[in-house]
Order: C-alpha cells, then sequence, then structure tokens
C-alpha cells in the first residue's frame, strides 16, 4: 500500500521527464525535428546507435559538447541518449547496443582522461 | 399597323402613369447597389474579424501586451532577443519576403498566462536581409553565457542558412512542454 502510494506520489514527476522533450530543448534546435542535421553544419544523429556499441564510441558520444555540458542529470541524458539513438536510426539498423546507465554517463562527463 | 401603335402608346401610357421614373430608378439603383453589397457581405465580416481585437485562441487577449505579436511583452517572446519579425513584414512564425528561415534555432520554453501552462517555443531567425531594426526585444529569461552554445541566444542562428545575415527572429510554438527549460 504504502509503495502503491508512493508510485502514486512519483508519477507525475515521471511524466515530466520526457526523452522526448529533452530532445527539444537539449538538441531539436541544431539537429532538426527527426535528427537530420544541416549538412556541412551539423552532423546527423543517425551513426548514434553504431557509436553506442562499442567503449570508444560511448566516450566519444559523451565527449560532444552539446552533449556533455547538457543541463539534464546524468539519468536524464542517459535515457535521452538512448531514445535519440533508436528513434533517429537509419532504417534497418542494429540498434540492440547495452543501454547507457546513469553511472555510465557521470563517469564519462566527469573524468577527462577517459575522453580520449 | 395603327392598331398596333395603339396598343403600344397606350401600355406605354399605362406604365408610365403607373410607375414614376424617379422611383424607378430608385428601386434600379437599389437592386443593383443591394446586389453587389450581398456578395460582399461574408467577405467584410471575415476582415473584420480579423482586425478586431479578439484574442486567438489560448492567448492572452490581444489589447493585452502579452497578447500582442508586434509587442516585446507577448508571451512567446520571452527568451528572443532580436528584431521581431512581426514588424518586419513577417509575422511570429513567418519570415518577411526575401529572407530565410534558418533550420538550426534556440529552442525554450515561456509560459502562456492564459492557461498558466508552459510551451516550447522555437526562436528560428529570418536571414538574408540586413537588421530590420525594428522592433528589438531582449528579454533572454533562461538565456545562458555563450560557453553554453546550445543555450544561449546571443549566437548568430543563421549559421545554418546560405547567408549568416541577420534580419529577424521569430517566435513558434511547437508544443506544450512538460516542464520549464532546466535553466530556468
Amino acid at each position: 500500500m504504502k509503495s502503491l502510494l508512493l508510485m502514486l506520489l512519483l508519477s507525475p514527476l515521471a511524466a515530466a521527464a520526457s526523452p522526448e522533450q529533452d530532445y527539444a530543448l537539449q538538441c531539436r534546435g541544431c539537429h532538426g525535428p527527426t535528427g537530420e542535421g544541416v549538412p556541412g553544419h551539423v552532423p546527423s544523429l543517425r551513426g548514434v546507435a553504431a557509436l553506442l556499441e562499442t567503449p570508444a564510441g560511448r566516450a566519444r558520444l559523451l565527449a560532444v559538447p552539446g552533449v556533455r555540458g547538457a543541463s539534464l542529470s546524468d539519468a536524464r541524458l542517459a535515457a535521452l541518449l538512448g531514445w535519440l539513438a533508436r528513434e533517429f536510426a537509419a532504417p534497418g539498423a542494429h540498434t540492440a547496443f547495452v543501454p547507457l546507465s546513469a553511472e555510465e554517463v557521470a563517469r564519462y562527463r566527469g573524468t577527462i582522461q577517459t575522453l580520449r | 399597323m395603327s392598331r398596333l401603335d395603339r396598343i403600344g402608346e397606350r401600355a406605354t401610357r399605362d406604365l408610365a402613369r403607373f410607375l414614376s421614373r424617379r422611383g424607378f430608378l430608385g428601386r434600379l439603383g437599389a437592386l443593383l447597389a443591394g446586389g453587389a453589397a450581398l456578395p460582399l457581405l461574408p467577405v467584410a465580416r471575415a476582415s473584420a474579424g480579423s482586425s478586431s481585437r479578439e484574442p486567438a485562441p489560448g492567448e492572452p487577449p490581444a489589447g493585452e501586451p502579452a497578447g500582442d505579436p508586434q509587442r516585446c511583452e507577448y508571451w512567446r517572446h520571452c527568451a528572443i532577443d532580436g528584431f521581431l519579425c512581426g514588424c518586419c513584414g513577417g509575422s511570429a512564425t513567418a519570415c518577411p519576403p526575401g529572407t530565410e528561415m534558418s533550420p538550426v534555432t534556440w529552442i525554450g520554453t515561456c509560459r502562456n498566462p492564459a492557461d498558466g501552462r508552459d510551451y516550447l517555443i522555437s526562436y528560428n531567425d529570418c536571414c538574408g536581409k540586413g537588421f530590420c531594426g525594428r522592433c528589438f526585444c531582449n528579454r533572454n529569461e533562461g538565456d545562458r553565457p555563450i560557453y553554453y552554445p546550445h543555450r544561449s541566444n546571443d549566437i548568430n542562428w543563421c549559421a545554418g542558412t546560405s547567408t549568416n545575415v541577420y534580419h529577424c527572429s521569430t517566435a513558434i510554438v511547437l508544443g506544450v512542454a512538460l516542464e520549464a527549460q532546466p535553466e530556468k
């Protein structure tokens, strides 16, 4: 009963944190509504899923200034990156990457040495 | 022949007695003017509607600064920094003729006082002509220093167009925001 009450109390908060909304406020301005980017100016997000398949790719993604400096908690940034990787993947692309965890995001964001 | 003439003469005289010339001209004039006015009526009503001070659905009354797209106080302009396209031959959602809307833009949230909800607002710049110079507005709510490039409205967002020349800014509603932007 207590946990049910807690869930009811927390549900509006959970609804407020939507990766799609975070994308709109943190990324969409440059990368566009469908992650297509602007040729010659802003990279497309189609290849993010592929980046998430290797440790080096994951570190590289978290080193992008817009990602690293996003005004989001580690957990929300992890959810956002997983969402956009699937949402904007090229048709038929492999998207079975291991989702980023909040701890992994914190590690990459907080430790310069891992960003080579 | 003379009989025909007589019939014609009598008909004309009867008509002239029955119908005054002034009355006929008056009625004809009323018919012509009325006929011309009739198809115009719905058009006149439509244009009267657009120029009246009726608020757009879901927006504050147009008579208030927060409901007037040509005022800096317009609710959607909460984070704008530039010239309002509505004063430059365009509107709050469209670029003036001869300019190009930048595909890259600053996106923030503004609270609509009419319903108390936050909305996602995209401040797409219009580019390709020199500074508009009218209705400068610099409110900057939620703006961050330029070393947060994706959260700074001091950037020339015309970078995505064929020319970097800035003219004015629009304020387009993208949808309802579930929460205000984190910087607020």
